[in-house]
């Protein structure tokens, strides 16, 4: 606990540092050293946070769904709705900012369940298969996660240090 | 005094929602009323009048003559949009406070609520049910009952999350062991008191399907679904998160594919944007 409210004084002490809000079926991409970046609680939907720590180039992706080709119009329109559209847009906005896949740190977080779901509502899990899958088919490895069970988290990342920090509804922030 | 007596002396100490929204309710969902039926409703009430007027101006809506009477406003926004308006103006005041309880910051409550009765709304039109606008306000103001349990919870929040944790316990279950009484429960006692339609007191009585017969009630059944949905997107979840029962009968009895459950998803994503703006707007 100490430690993390060391952390926390820290930020406060940058003063500057800017949160940019990655909002629901949304994304966001930045090498600027003074922002963190942070998506809101996360139910079902899955928070990817990405980060190359020789560049300093970090990312977090919020999707809702699966798979884009339940309707194509609207991932058309909203590609960051779905795992399959959004997370290869996600890699690619880094590696035009210098990232490199070899050297990215992975974290996701979220893909909870409503209680006695029976397959209707699992899209928690179908959430994180998806994400697991296109990891599996190019060869890219999470590195930490915080998956499934019943709460939901907020996610943010520091670009300049890499750090990651998760928080569930009425509890305190806590760094991965 | 007991919880329960202590509780509805709690309720009688809430911020009450405006009558108006009663008012308009009543003619809104009669097919018999006309659209000068429901602005008269409207304009008996001069706060929310000036409220609509000022949101109507606003440059949201880009409307080249400012409208200067209800009458105007529905002719140039349409009846639907004006009434959504009133009905939501009406629920801020009540729902837009923090939770300590539910681990709720301000405007989360609001936020999930606003987002429920969005869906519920897009769901109505879907099973072309009639009384949209009961079912948006229903789904708008069903967690009412956690501003006054709020308080309790927290007291006895390790009990309700061993429960919930160790017992396999819902919240809303473990709610009513530890404290006698659940947020659905008692969110329909204080819309009796408010005197509110007994068709809203019964759907927020049982927006967690407590009583899985009731799933038979379509109205109910949107309600809930739209909870179940909203909860899963997360979005204003305290720290209650999902530990609700889905039942599945209900996507029997509304005759929903998972499929179609994705789709409801997708649309609801499409519209965050409408709820944002209906959020900034309120």
């Amino acid at each position: 606990m100490a430690f993390l409210n060391l952390s926390l004084r820290n930020n406060n002490g940058l003063g500057s540092c800017v949160k940019q809000i990655v909002g629901v079926a949304d994304m966001k991409v930045s090498n600027n050293i003074k922002e963190s970046i942070i998506t809101y609680s996360l139910g079902s939907c899955i928070g990817l946070v990405i980060y190359d720590p020789v560049v300093k180039v970090g990312g977090i992706l919020h999707y809702m769904l699966p798979e884009s080709s339940i309707d194509k119009d609207k991932a058309a329109a909203r590609p960051y709705m779905f795992a399959d559209s959004g997370i290869p847009r996600l890699f690619k906005t880094a590696y035009k900012l210098g990232a490199v896949k070899q050297r990215m740190i992975i974290y996701a977080a979220g893909g909870a369940e409503i209680l006695d779901q029976k397959g209707f509502f699992n899209i928690g899990k179908r959430n994180y298969m998806a994400l697991k899958k296109m990891f599996f088919k190019n060869n890219v490895m999470i590195n930490k996660q915080d998956v499934g069970g019943n709460k939901n988290r907020t996610v943010r990342i520091e670009i300049a240090s890499g750090d990651i920090y998760v928080k569930t509804s009425g509890a305190k922030e806590v760094k991965i | 005094m007991t919880t329960i007596q202590k509780l509805i002396k709690e309720i009688e100490n809430l911020k009450p929602i405006p009558a108006i929204a009663n008012q308009v309710l009543a003619v809104v969902d009669n097919p018999d009323s006309s659209m000068e039926d429901i602005a008269n409703v409207i304009q008996y009430d001069p706060a929310i009048t000036a409220n609509i007027l000022r949101t109507c101006n606003s440059v949201y809506f880009g409307l080249k003559n400012p409208a200067e009477s209800i009458k105007t406003a529905v002719n140039m926004l349409g009846i639907d949009q004006v009434v959504e308006l009133v009905l939501l103006k009406s629920g801020t005041k009540a729902l837009s406070g923090g939770s300590k309880g539910y681990g709720l910051e301000e405007g989360d409550m609001w936020r999930y609520s606003v987002s429920s009765a969005v869906i519920a709304k897009q769901l109505a039109v879907k099973f072309n049910l009639e009384n949209k606008n009961t079912i948006f306000t229903s789904a708008l103001i069903k967690d009412i009952g956690k501003i006054v349990l709020q308080t309790h919870v927290f007291d006895s929040y390790h009990k309700i999350q061993d429960l919930v944790d160790n017992k396999k316990y819902s919240f809303r279950e473990a709610e009513k062991k530890v404290i006698g009484i659940d947020h659905a429960e008692l969110g329909a006692m204080i819309a009796k008191m408010w005197k509110f339609s007994p068709k809203m007191v019964n759907i927020i009585r049982h927006h967690h399907l407590s009583d899985e017969s009731m799933i038979k009630d379509r109205e109910i059944a949107v309600v809930y679904l739209a909870d179940c949905i909203c909860m899963m997107m997360g979005n204003g979840v305290g720290l209650d998160g999902l530990s609700y029962r889905f039942k599945a009968q209900v996507v029997e009895e509304l005759g929903l594919s998972a499929d179609d459950i994705v789709m409801i998803i997708a649309e609801f994503g499409m519209n965050m944007k409408q709820v944002e703006e209906l959020l900034h707007m309120v």
